[in-house]
């Protein structure tokens, strides 16, 4: 005869699935979120309110593997929505960086150095699918899924992302600085 | 596929492992170059967006989760409790209410109108019709049938705020109460038990006769109810005039 499962317990189940699934993902929301915004603070806030409301709809979550895109998909209209409430402050990259913590190490120095400020330089049309890509590991067919658009253009904003970021570093000025211009 | 298309594709997905791409790679030693110089860039991208982790950020994360998770539990846990405290309120007002409602009922005030006049029980010698229809009278009550022969007691008595007729009655020797309530119209005849009485109610076409008995039998109720009936609303053609 089956016996039926205790409530306790799948409170307990919910709340290990939750608990895994922000161990292995904060991370990667965070690294996500902050060249997504470009401030630790923001991106931190925005890695919690991401959990919080994926803790809300975890039942929605049906496979693992599903659950990085998941995340991204709720941290990207986490982002959304705290840009119209708050509308972002767009201030230079190197103003941000002045102040930021995580930048606080040897590494500021160098390439890696110069690629985050081009990084950050690069307009948010290019910088969001690149990062979808590089930091996500999502195709251009998930990425196309993702942002709503073709794959062809998606294709194309990648490549323009790496020739603008590759034209950043070679000293020719930012368009467009954080936000979602 | 052309050198064009491969640079197009390779800037587009570096890592891409698509055969015609892997087959022109193989092929074009210009456009291995760029490709080997994509995956350095590649590399470089992937460190530099490596930013390190803020110290904790998991557990901060799950330590908000948790407490926000308990704030709701507190937040159910007194809204259930005060929907139980409200459930029982309510419980309990309209338990006083229907008590209060139930001690108003003409069964529950015949019954509390006993113990004043308990000693008329005991009364067993029949009285003639005159002092009866005396009492009637004073309550401008009809007679229109012949009185039953086994009334051993009548008087008017007030019971709560109705004006009534309170008779015994003797059938075979048991003593059943009897009172008759010119002004009050009932809608169904019912038996009814309060505090070791047991009684009935019946309506009549001006009024509300109701009997009760301490001694445990509701057998007399039916010859007594048919000779008051007979006596106040009369029998047929057989209706004798008003008082």
């Amino acid at each position: 005869m089956k016996r039926p499962v205790p409530v306790f317990s799948q409170v307990d189940s919910r709340q290990r699935q939750f608990e895994a699934l922000t161990r292995a993902h904060a991370g990667d929301l965070y690294r996500f979120a902050y060249w997504l915004c470009g401030q630790d603070a923001l991106a931190q806030d925005l890695v919690q309110e991401t959990l919080l409301r994926a803790w809300k709809n975890l039942d929605a979550l049906r496979e693992a593997e599903a659950a990085k895109p998941w995340l991204l998909t709720i941290l990207r209209r986490e982002h959304a929505r705290l840009h119209e409430r708050r509308r972002f402050d767009t201030t230079e990259l190197d103003e941000d960086l002045a102040e930021d913590a995580a930048w606080a190490s040897p590494e500021r120095h160098g390439d890696a150095a110069q690629l985050r400020e081009a990084m950050h330089k690069l307009p948010h049309k290019y910088r969001e699918p690149l990062l979808l890509q590089v930091l996500g590991g999502m195709s251009c067919e998930e990425i196309a899924a993702e942002l709503g658009q073709q794959p062809g253009a998606v294709m194309t904003q990648l490549f323009r992302a790496r020739q603008k970021l590759k034209a950043i570093l070679h000293g020719e000025r930012p368009e467009v600085q954080h936000g979602l211009s | 596929m052309d050198c064009l298309e491969f640079r197009r594709r390779l800037g587009a997905e570096p890592h891409g492992r698509d055969p015609q791409m892997l087959a022109h790679r193989e092929a074009c030693p210009a456009c291995t170059a760029a490709w080997e110089k994509a995956q350095r860039f590649e590399r470089d991208l992937h460190g530099a967006l490596d930013v390190p982790l803020p110290e904790g950020l998991a557990e901060r994360v799950l330590l908000a989760q948790a407490t926000g998770e308990r704030q709701r539990q507190v937040r159910r846990r007194r809204m259930a409790l005060g929907l139980a405290a409200s459930l029982l309120i309510a419980l309990g007002g309209g338990g006083i209410l229907w008590r209060q409602a139930q001690a108003h009922t003409l069964p529950a005030l015949a019954v509390a109108h006993m113990p004043g006049e308990i000693g008329a029980l005991a009364l067993t010698r029949p009285l003639a019709p005159a002092p009866v229809s005396a009492v009637f009278a004073e309550r401008h009550a009809a007679l229109r049938g012949p009185l039953p022969i086994d009334t051993t007691y009548v008087h008017a008595c007030d019971v709560g705020p109705y004006r009534t007729v309170h008779l015994v009655s003797h059938p075979d020797g048991q003593p059943v109460v009897v009172l008759y309530v010119p002004t009050k119209q009932t809608s169904a005849r019912r038996d009814f038990q309060r505090e070791g009485w047991l009684g009935r109610e019946v309506p009549l076409e001006h009024g509300t006769l109701v009997m009760l008995t301490n001694r445990g039998d509701r057998r007399p109720f039916d010859a007594v109810e048919q000779g008051w009936r007979v006596a106040i609303d009369g029998l047929g053609d057989n209706r004798v005039s008003e008082f």
